[in-house]
């Protein structure tokens, strides 16, 4: 049974990876980790790598996309230098004013890091030394925070991970500057690479915290991110994302959120690389009167395949739930959008909007969203819309008479078109670096 | 307010389990032996002396039947169905080919009396039987129906047991009878296009189909003309542990326009009943078809027990240029619906419209929605969908909007809105929009909420009480699907929403 399972050379090459760095992964010996590993990877050897029999991942088809599973990079590396960094993040997100955490082939590393900033306002650990003696917060969180049934992806990352970041805000710590965590690649042959990121946001802490993945170098890459977020009563959370990494990477990532009461969870995903992006987000109501607004902005090229899918899990009554995602594909790009809202029995007052809306910019691009609703309760206010087109030819023909030329009057409207999505990052400095970085990619640069 | 009147006053006259079609009519039939095998297709064919290429394409269809496995994906539970526990033929038997009214069995007639609906159906039928000699009834009909005459072929069971205008419609040249007689009588149309918009093998229950229709309407309108009647057909299952598998196939040639109406009860029982239908539509070169569904089968008792199982592929294609094909449905019955009626644009320019109400009470589930599929230049569909749960009912709208690479501004926009009432009941949204297409625009829209405090109030001020008022909201959210049908069924259906609704206030 199990031999037939894992059909594909990928599959049985990420079986063997787990049989051989199994005891020598983080947390080994410790019957904990151990347990969570075996019991994430007794998910993966039932399922195999998620295909288009799979509802959820009906458009992206890992067994097909994934032809090999690459070795994992290496843990030591040739020295990386900050500039190599912030060569990698642009000039713009480098000199974002922020706690800098940095982690390199699936290691936190503290050296290349400017995390001082953060004493004395929570705690922070490399996961991969901490799976080795984990504090009770970790206990708590790790594989628990809002972990979606049987997404095979998850449970890989459950059982091949090597490291990441683990933080936790202490309770009513306000934090000035944004928590910038950096995930970099470098290795010079093929190579994967596993990270981790626990998040514990205390009762009416504030912090905001982005995500950077970017490559050092242009060697193909598989990467599998998981950040697990708790949200605590009353706390404020804006969770940023900038994915950029080279066009040869497979790029796959979970957020698993889970919001207490009266949270706001204000989250923001901003995709320019990889040749096959699949972004998750789980969102879990678990106290009342919180809201979360989940917004993204997608521009593909070429042959890039770019997929957001979401769950937002209204499980108690009284939460707003908002998700706007806005991608401009070009070539022969195709971008997915797939939100599913559930409004659970005891979910009463439940209010709930989404909206997806893709500017096709060439004849071979192509556009796939499944907005789903799946309600329980009967005392909500729910509704999802999605929109696909061209530039609008009377917008055009207005800037073309008013003196701009075509070429000018086009992006124009691209970039008010995305920029509706990008405005809705509240950091003044990362929004900047982001509206850059959409202007650099309409000039035809960058991916 | 005549409607809510209506509504109301037809509750009361309702029995403890609100299903007014429930009654069985005692009326002798034949019936092959239970199961389903290679010998009972060869007897369902032979008994409608089929000739053999007919009995070839059925066989074909249960050997690949056989290597099927049941659709698990919808969102709809049940037992699994024995499908060697049920009886696939069963006719009354006055109904080996009556020749004319005379010979239809009088307690046939009886039963569509009882059935009430205020369709022509009913009316005409009813004058039918009083007629001495029905066959005058052909050639009378002309100025004494005016122009809300309905041509009706009633299914009973698994047969075709009267066709009425047959002769007015030949007339004009319009081609409408039984599925059997099709099958004789016009073997180059019938083989030309059966099974060429929902293939052999489909579908699990397409293909069950296939293996062992026993009957159904066959439709066909020649070039340039306007259909000068509605068409009607009446389903209605009555033998215990009966499947019902009708094949219906419609052709509109060239410039052609037919309004067709289908209407469907079943009695009231424990077990469940299965339906499994196929309808196949095809709108050549400006062609137009409009068909309308009022499905009313046993939905099951308040607690669930009972009810039809209706697993219903209809699709229509688009074939010629300048094409349009049209569905409405007022889903109201059933215990388990899953259906959804698709339009394959492939002609340039060509239109599909899919307007729907949906309606689920006590423990009905439906799973129901469209495909447009946009094969063609310039092709535009429309989709309205109105989904309202009350009870224990779970109501899904699933849908598929797609454009391929060829087809160069196609245009969709879809609003599917639900209505919640109660909170056991859940209401859920699927659509799939695929744009392979730059220049395809795609609008899709959806609400879910309940029914307002503040309307309900309003109306309650002005006297109505809550059923009454909810009744009334209800009608207003579904009017723009109402607005659809033909006028003979706008009546029926407001009333019909009014007691579905039944029981599902305080």
């Amino acid at each position: 049974m199990s031999v037939e399972v894992l059909k594909t050379k990928a599959e049985q090459g990420l079986a063997d990876q787990f049989t051989a760095a199994r005891s020598g992964l983080p947390g080994a010996g410790n019957a904990w980790a151990e347990g969570l590993r075996d019991a994430a990877w007794e998910t993966y050897r039932s399922a195999g790598l998620p295909h288009r029999r799979i509802e959820e991942w009906k458009y992206t088809d890992l067994r097909a996309l994934l032809r090999d599973a690459y070795p994992p990079a290496p843990a030591l590396t040739e020295a990386l230098t900050r500039d190599d960094i912030s060569a990698a993040l642009g000039p713009a997100l480098a000199a974002l004013d922020c706690h800098r955490l940095v982690v390199v082939n699936g290691q936190l590393r503290l050296e290349l890091s400017d995390a001082g900033g953060l004493e004395g306002k929570g705690e922070l650990l490399s996961l991969g030394d901490a799976l080795g003696d984990p504090s009770d917060w970790l206990k708590q969180t790790l594989a628990q925070a809002n972990p979606p049934r049987n997404d095979t992806v998850v449970a890989l990352n459950t059982a091949l991970m090597t490291g990441g970041a683990a933080l936790r805000i202490a309770d009513n710590v306000k934090l000035n500057k944004p928590v910038h965590i950096v995930h970099m690649l470098t290795s010079r042959e093929a190579a994967s690479v596993t990270t981790r990121n626990v998040v514990v946001v205390g009762a009416g802490a504030k912090v905001t915290l982005l995500e950077s993945y970017v490559s050092h170098g242009t060697a193909p890459a598989q990467r599998n991110a998981v950040t697990e977020l708790v949200a605590g009563d009353g706390s404020r959370v804006h969770h940023i994302k900038f994915q950029n990494e080279n066009l040869e990477t497979a790029h796959l990532t979970s957020w698993m959120t889970r919001l207490g009461a009266d949270v706001t969870y204000d989250a923001f995903q901003f995709s320019l690389g990889a040749r096959l992006a699949r972004n998750q987000i789980f969102v879990a109501f678990a106290g009342e009167g919180s809201r979360s607004h989940v917004s993204g902005a997608v521009l593909a090229r070429g042959r890039q395949h770019n997929d957001t899918t979401m769950v937002i899990d209204h499980g108690v009554p009284a939460c707003e739930s908002r998700e706007f995602n806005k991608l401009v594909l070009d070539g022969s790009a195709r971008g997915i959008v797939q939100c599913k809202a559930i409004v659970r029995k005891d979910a009463q007052k439940t209010d709930g909007h989404q909206m997806a809306r893709a500017l096709m910019l060439s004849e071979a691009a192509e556009f796939d969203s499944k907005p789903e609703l799946e309600i329980f309760a009967d005392d909500v206010v729910c509704g999802h819309g999605s929109t696909s087109g061209q530039v609008d030819e009377e917008h055009l023909f207005y800037l073309r008479a008013r003196g701009i030329p075509e070429p000018q009057a086009r992006a124009l409207l691209i970039a008010a078109f995305i920029g509706e999505a990008i405005e809705k990052v509240e950091n003044e400095s990362i929004r900047e670096a982001f509206l850059n970085f959409t202007g650099s990619w309409l000039a035809g640069e960058g991916a | 307010m005549a409607a809510v009147q209506e509504t109301v006053e037809h509750v009361k006259e309702m029995e403890a389990d609100k299903y007014k079609y429930g009654f069985e009519t005692d009326i002798e039939t034949v019936k092959a032996p239970k199961g389903l095998n290679e010998d009972i297709v060869r007897f369902i064919s032979k008994k409608k002396d089929e000739p053999a290429w007919m009995l070839e394409w059925r066989l074909d269809a249960f050997q690949r039947w056989l290597t099927m496995d049941e659709p698990k994906w919808s969102r709809v539970h049940y037992p699994k169905i024995d499908f060697q526990d049920l009886y696939y033929y069963a006719a009354p038997k006055s109904a080996e080919g009556p020749k004319s009214l005379d010979e239809v069995d009088p307690e046939l007639l009886e039963t569509y009396k009882k059935l009430g609906i205020p369709l022509k159906e009913q009316e005409i039928l009813a004058g039918v039987r009083k007629m001495d000699e029905p066959s005058q009834l052909d050639e009378a009909a002309g100025g004494e129906y005016g122009s809300g005459r309905v041509a009706i072929d009633a299914v009973f069971d698994s047969v075709s047991v009267v066709t009425t205008f047959k002769k007015e419609l030949a007339k004009a040249g319009v081609i409408f009878c039984p599925m059997s007689e099709a099958v004789r009588e016009y073997p180059e149309l019938v083989q030309k296009y059966l099974g060429s918009v929902v293939p052999v093998s489909d579908n699990f229950y397409a293909t069950l189909n296939s293996a062992v229709f026993s009957d159904g309407s066959f439709v066909y309108i020649p070039e340039g003309v306007r259909c000068p009647m509605e068409l009607s057909t009446y389903f209605r299952i009555n033998e215990k542990q009966t499947g019902q598998f009708e094949r219906t196939l419609i052709i509109a040639d060239k410039g052609s326009y037919v309004s067709y109406l289908e209407g469907c009860t079943a009695p009231m029982r424990d077990e469940n009943q299965l339906h499994a239908a196929v309808v196949e539509l095809i709108a050549l070169d400006d062609a137009e078809i409009k068909y309308s569904t009022v499905q009313n089968w046993y939905p099951g008792d308040k607690n669930g027990v009972g009810g039809v199982y209706n697993f219903v592929t209809k699709r229509g294609d688009c074939r010629g240029k300048n094409s349009k094909i049209s569905w409405t449905q007022v889903e109201t019955g059933s215990a388990i619906t899953w259906k959804y009626p698709s339009c394959i644009l492939r002609g340039d320019n060509s239109v599909g419209e899919f307007y729907s109400i949906a309606i689920s009470n006590g423990y009905q589930q439906v799973d129901s929605g469209t495909k447009m599929i946009h094969l063609g230049k310039n092709t535009t569909s429309r989709i309205i969908s109105k989904g309202i749960a009350a009870g224990h009912s779970d109501n899904t709208y699933r849908g598929l909007v797609s454009a391929h690479r060829k087809a160069t501004g196609a245009r969709n926009f879809t609003a599917c809105d639900s209505l919640l009432i109660g909170s056991q009941c859940g209401a859920h949204t699927i659509p799939y929009i695929e744009a392979k297409n730059s220049s395809a625009t795609f609008e899709h829209e959806a609400t879910t909420s309940k029914i307002s405090e503040d309307q309900l109030f309003y109306c309650q001020a002005r006297g109505m009480n809550e059923e009454e008022a909810v009744a009334l909201i209800v009608n207003g959210f579904v009017r723009e699907v109402i607005q659809k049908l033909p006028m003979e069924f706008m009546a029926e259906t407001q009333r019909l929403i009014g007691i579905s609704l039944e029981g599902s206030v305080g």
